[in-house]
């Protein structure tokens, strides 16, 4: 029992630190095109990772613990990849 | 012959084109064909605007036509849909040109234009009108994916293009091609159906 309160601690004190944003982004059908997103999201400090779905049109980001990127950030990176942003929600 | 190079000439300035991509990104591109080259490197210095340098070189026998233009891409409109994304290109530039054919001659030179494309992951399709100095040219692509691949894979299309070069040749120049793209390089071979060999490269970085 101990363990397994130790456990929820830790793993409700990660996900407090390391965030994920998931971003709906419109017109994202060109792969070669959507390495701008990549690109673009790689020189962000606060974000650790990134993954593009073509399937679903989503673009989900992960950032450093204890490191946020902002809905203005969000929206002025994937504009000047070509696209718009339609959804962005966080976890 | 002079034809032929002009041909030639026109023939690669259609072969692919991403006049402009993402803020702060460039296009590294180079076409060939068996007694031509063209090289470009476009800058877009926003979403909307790309400028460059563009080098054009062919040859046929003993005849030489070269051709350096300054030019700038604008993204005049753009539709982001759910599924699909459709653009409106406009185009212009210039340069000079360096032609031997019998005589040398060299002179100032311009281009402008505009294209419009459309596109899903599995269907594509784009009309282009460019106006040089003397010619004018119309190109029309279709092409489709026969699959909808991942981000991260291999993507392969296969294409048709279509071209009438006014004043060269009446009739429509058809060509048949494979396209991929692989993360930021796509590359293309095909061959018209006069037997014109095509092979294409381009890098986004």
């Amino acid at each position: 029992m101990k363990k397994l309160i130790l456990g929820t601690i830790l793993m409700m004190s990660m996900s407090a630190f390391a965030a994920e944003v998931n971003v709906k982004v419109s017109g994202m059908v060109c792969s070669m095109c959507a390495q701008g997103i990549e690109k673009k999201f790689k020189n962000e400090s606060s974000v650790k990772n990134l993954k593009v779905d073509l399937d679903e049109k989503l673009v989900t980001i992960h950032t450093h613990e204890g490191k946020e990127v902002s809905d203005e950030v969000i929206t002025k990176l994937i504009t000047e990849a070509g696209y718009n942003v339609a959804e962005i929600s966080r976890k | 012959m002079k034809k032929l190079f002009i041909l030639l000439f026109f023939y690669s300035n259609f072969l692919f084109a991403h006049p402009v991509i993402y803020k702060d990104g460039f296009v590294l591109s180079s076409a060939n064909m068996a007694d031509y080259s063209n090289n470009y490197l476009m800058y877009s210095f926003s979403q909307r605007f790309a400028v460059g340098v563009d080098h054009w070189r062919f040859s046929q026998d003993d005849n030489n036509t070269e051709m350096g233009l300054l030019k700038l891409n604008h993204l005049l409109w753009r539709y982001n849909g759910h599924d699909s994304q459709a653009n409106i290109y406009i185009h212009g530039g210039v340069g000079v040109e360096d032609r031997e054919i019998g005589t040398k001659l060299t002179r100032g030179t311009y281009m402008y234009g505009a294209e419009v494309d459309w596109e899903t992951r599995t269907l594509f399709t784009s009309l282009k009108h460019y106006q040089f100095q003397e010619i004018s040219t119309t190109q029309a692509r279709f092409g489709f994916s026969p699959k909808e691949t991942p981000f991260e894979s291999l993507q392969t299309w296969f294409m048709v293009q279509g071209m009438i070069i006014d004043d060269l040749n009446e009739k429509v120049m058809i060509t048949p091609m494979l396209r991929f793209f692989y993360h930021n390089v796509l590359w293309e071979v095909g061959s018209s159906t006069r037997g014109d060999w095509m092979l294409n490269l381009m890098v986004h970085y």
